[in-house]
């Protein structure tokens, strides 16, 4: 469309001895081509967008782990299904789905990993879910970050994403 | 006209109430206010150089990015664009004024006055606000962030927009009741059609943001508990942040129409005037934008919420309507882009602007599609994606749109022409800047928003010097263009009548003139309104016909009383209890009380002239004017109690254990009230049967039973207050859920009682009026208007009773 509006632009710029100013009627047809074009065009990407929305839906529960995070000004609170909690440090098992309970203590959150596309709203009140699945072991310093303005502390609310292997998983879970 | 001394320049334009006075006021005003937050985003954007700066503390750079936000949006784009309904509107429609001279200049004063209070919060203790523009609950409550700082913001907010309504009413009024004699909507400009869309979508945009600060100051300065209460904040299932997004979003989207269609107004109408041709699908861009644009901004700021724990299906629901939103821009721009088709283009500086609004608004336009998917919003929400794609839209699109009417109109406004060779080199540096500061930002959806500072990671660093340095270019240009405005302001050579050979009637009425208000002469003995009042001759109706003055030749200093009386008493409230504080109230509430007087007193004496009408009043012929206005203004009225009801509806429906209603309220009391309430609507419907068979006596006595009804009303509705004071009932409960249930009745139930009371106010000021014989069988207008906002009140009611007593 950019193209389009320049190439037209220079193509009928005025020139000396150029062709008069047209009057004749626009084409209506015209822009009835476009909203065809525009709708299947939009039909298309909001199919992909459509069929895409199932990854939002939280999986079932079976063989998942729901992890409880608490956004507070200016941190991260872990709690894990054995009680264990840690801040800053999110450790999750590779290769199963994680699910995440994410609420807040006192003001509007935003979490987020952007190296895994997830993010959700961290509301007082109310309690919000996302979930993510990370295949490889690793440590992913600074993968989480706040992404609502949260009051002075918002640009330090970060956090590591540590994600270790079923066995270390399992024995630090069964640990006290 | 030569010599005018400091004193009588000051007195025009503090008192001036001529379109044109108050549309540069406005231009230049909003234009400073854009340097301000301009000079607040340079800031930033040193701050963000580089990694781990610490240039600004965290704390002024988050004032720094809400103040920003703010102004940016509220007192400069849409008060630029309102710059030129002012001047223009009028002009494009042959009217010799606006439909309400002295309630736009007020407009103006109000505008200025909030914008006052906003920027006086940097220099009180605790700084100016500094929750983000989105004030998103329960930071920008007084637990999170105490101060009066703050609170001014707030305040101050709550002007600009009672000015943007008044604004409004004003500007849609006059479009459709003041166009001169064949000025058919077929024949509207473009320019003015936007104007009419711009303004339909503020008045009903505009009520919910009052509405959500109202509620937000209340908890500041009354101490509700709505948004604050930490008590509400354990009772689980209560999200006052999501009632507050919802709030918010239904005025923050279609503002983002509200800041665009003015450009696109400019776009539309000045295209002809570079191509020789007329406007590619004129209708279409008309019909696309009344028919899908305006209805569907109210439709989708959902999309603002994907991440708040909305169901599935309704941010599938909010992706369609966005992503159909986008077909009729769609027309627009391709409408835009055929009309130079077979044109004989010249690439004078506006029409340079004009294409650099297109482009950046394709852009800008294509990201926000991809924003519309809950999916890609999970990568790009909260991100610098974001800031990039409405700096397209905001900047790109509105910004250089508006800055082809500044070029384009100059002439108009100085009978000079501006510096084209300069004009140019600011668009190339501008385009140049804008895209070097904005294109980067759009590859950092990793990095929050907001932030301060950020780490040292990747080429984070890189990317974000870059972008600095492009802030640096862009502003060098916005330099340029200051100085061509002055220059030409001075020193540019005469434009010639009408320089762009166009058929608007704005070039073609009175153009020779130089200066705006070349008419006006330095005021006689007494000032200009004593002058009129003695020429004023029996006035018809509202509508006091004066053929022997030009327009401009009217003045009131009321306006700009009653917006400094406004700014004196706000300054004070955020610091009530303080002795200081309290002074403030008083004497800015003492010039409020005495202007409004005063004006009535202008009114009874007939001491101001208004505007002739219109010929052209399709479909609203049969319509007074005033009325025509009151029907606009209670229109916006619905939609302010509409959301305050929904606001109170929301809590109620996330409460369990809400208390019951006849628990508290003494509900035959209540009832025998609202019948008070009701049978005064019944005898003003009387009054106005009495004066239309003209009948003096009785109106008299109809509007004495109906003041009287409601006296009483007014008298019940206290006594029950106090008594449920002494019952307990009080906003400081120490119970969180009668606390929150009392904030919800004391504050609609209260607003309710001040719409009562000012009606009271009127009915004293039409008794008196009625007294000395001013209505008569065939004029009577104040009557009529005066029927229809009571008849409003009651209807307010017949919603707020059941609400709280029954249910």
């Amino acid at each position: 469309m950019i193209g389009l509006l320049l190439f037209f632009a220079v193509k009928y710029r005025a020139r000396k001895g150029g062709p008069p100013a047209s009057k004749g009627p626009e084409s209506v047809w015209v822009v009835l081509a476009v909203v065809l074009i525009m709708g299947s065009v939009l039909a298309a990407a909001g199919y992909q967008s459509f069929a895409s929305a199932t990854n939002i839906e939280i999986p079932a529960a079976s063989n998942s782990v729901t992890i409880t995070v608490t956004g507070f000004q200016w941190g991260w609170n872990f709690t894990y299904p054995n009680g264990h909690f840690a801040i800053d440090n999110l450790t999750v098992p590779a290769g199963r789905d994680i699910i995440l309970n994410v609420t807040s203590k006192d003001v509007y959150h935003e979490f987020g990993i952007p190296m895994l596309a997830v993010k959700e709203d961290v509301v007082p009140g109310k309690v919000n879910q996302l979930w993510f699945e990370v295949p490889d072991p690793g440590v992913y310093v600074d993968a989480i970050h706040c992404f609502q303005l949260c009051g002075v502390g918002h640009a330090f609310m970060i956090a590591n994403l540590t994600v270790v292997s079923q066995a270390s998983w399992d024995s630090w879970m069964s640990s006290k | 006209m030569i010599q005018m001394g400091a004193a009588s320049w000051l007195r025009r334009w503090l008192t001036t109430t001529n379109h044109k006075d108050v549309g540069l006021l406005y231009l230049f005003t909003s234009l400073y206010f854009g340097m301000a937050g301009g000079a607040l985003a340079l800031l930033m954007r040193v701050q963000l150089t580089v990694p781990n700066n610490n240039f600004l503390s965290a704390l002024y750079y988050d004032q720094a990015v809400t103040m920003h936000g703010l102004i940016m949006i509220l007192w400069f784009l849409s008060p630029l664009a309102v710059a030129f309904f002012n001047y223009l509107v009028p002009l494009q429609i042959g009217a010799k004024d606006l439909a309400f001279p002295r309630l736009n200049a007020l407009s103006y004063w109000f505008f200025l006055s909030g914008g006052i209070l906003a920027v006086t919060s940097f220099f009180v203790p605790g700084g100016a606000a500094a929750s983000g523009w989105t004030t998103y609950q329960p930071l920008s409550s007084p637990s999170f962030q105490p101060g009066p700082g703050p609170t001014l913001v707030y305040v101050g907010l709550l002007l600009l927009a009672v000015s943007v309504t008044l604004g409004s009413v004003n500007i849609i009024t006059s479009i459709l009741w003041m166009r001169t004699r064949g000025m058919s909507f077929s024949k509207l400009p473009m320019f003015t059609w936007f104007a009419l869309f711009t303004t339909g979508a503020m008045l009903y945009a505009f009520p919910t943001l009052i509405a959500a600060f109202a509620l937000n100051v209340s908890d500041r300065l009354l101490g509700t508990a709505f948004f604050t209460s930490p008590a509400l904040l354990s009772v689980p299932g209560i999200d006052p942040s999501i009632l507050w997004d919802n709030l918010f979003w239904f005025f923050g989207h279609p503002e983002v129409y509200i800041v665009l269609l003015p450009a696109f107004g400019v776009i539309a109408n000045i295209i002809p005037s570079f191509t020789g041709r007329p406007i590619a699908g004129r209708n279409w861009i008309i019909i696309s934008t009344a028919l899908v644009v305006l209805p569907l901004s109210f439709g989708v700021w959902m999309h603002h919420m994907f991440l708040t724990g909305i169901p599935l299906s309704l941010q599938e629901s909010f992706d369609v309507s966005t992503e159909a939103i986008s077909i009729p821009f769609g027309i627009i721009i391709i409408s835009f882009i055929l009309s130079l088709v077979r044109g004989r283009i010249e690439f004078k500086t506006p029409f340079l602007f004009v294409i650099g609004a297109v482009v950046l608004f394709i852009v800008g336009g294509i990201m926000g599609v991809f924003l519309s998917s809950p999916v890609l919003d999970r990568q790009f929400n909260g991100s610098y994606f974001v800031v990039s794609h409405f700096h397209y839209v905001m900047v790109g699109a509105t910004i250089f749109g508006l800055i082809a009417a500044i070029y384009y109109w100059l002439p108009r406004m100085t009978g000079r022409m501006y510096s084209e060779s300069l004009g140019r080199a600011h668009f190339l540096i501008s385009f140049i800047g804008f895209n070097v500061l904005y294109g980067p930002m759009s590859l950092l959806s990793d990095m929050p928003r907001r932030v301060f500072t950020y780490p040292n990671t990747g080429d984070l660093g890189v990317v974000n010097e870059i972008a600095t340095a492009g802030a640096f270019i862009f502003v060098f240009a916005q330099v340029l263009l200051a100085y061509n405005v002055v220059h030409t302001w001075f020193r540019g050579p005469a434009s010639g009548p009408n320089p762009w050979g166009s058929s608007g009637l704005e070039w073609t009425t009175d153009a020779a003139e130089r200066t705006p208000a070349a008419d006006t002469e330095a005021p006689p003995r007494g000032g200009w309104i004593g002058q009129l009042a003695s020429s004023v001759t029996a006035p018809t109706q509202e509508v006091a016909q004066d053929p022997s003055h030009g327009h401009g030749l009217h003045t009131s200093t009321r306006p700009f009383t009653l917006g400094l009386g406004a700014t004196v008493f706000f300054l004070g409230a955020p610091f009530y209890p303080s002795m200081s504080g309290l002074a403030l109230m008083v004497i800015g509430g003492a010039v409020v009380l005495y202007t409004l007087f005063s004006w009535a007193r202008d009114d009874l004496g007939e001491r101001f002239s208004v505007p002739d009408e219109g010929e052209e009043r399709y479909p609203f012929s049969a319509l007074p004017k005033v009325k025509l206005g009151m029907w606009v203004f209670l229109s916006s009225e619905v939609i302010f109690f509409g959301s305050l009801i929904a606001a109170y509806l929301f809590i109620r429906e996330a409460v369990v254990g809400w208390p019951v209603a006849s628990s508290i309220h003494d509900v035959p009391l209540g009832t025998a009230n609202t019948l008070v309430l009701l049978t005064s609507g019944f005898t003003m419907a009387m009054a106005i049967l009495s004066i239309r068979k003209g009948n003096q006596r009785a109106l008299l006595l109809w509007l004495a039973t109906t003041f009287s009804l409601g006296a009483v009303f007014m008298g019940v509705k206290i006594s029950e207050w106090s008594n449920l004071a002494s019952a307990g009932f009080t906003i400081t409960s120490p119970t969180p859920m009668y606390q929150l249930a009392a904030s919800a009745y004391y504050f609609l139930v209260g607003l309710h009682g001040a719409h009562v009371t000012a009606g009271l106010i009127i009915m004293l000021y039409l008794m008196k009026k009625t007294l000395s014989g001013a209505y008569t069988k065939d004029s009577h207008g104040a009557i009529e208007n005066f029927g229809l906002y009571w008849a409003f009140v009651d209807i307010v009611w017949c919603f707020i009773f059941p609400l709280f007593y029954l249910l």
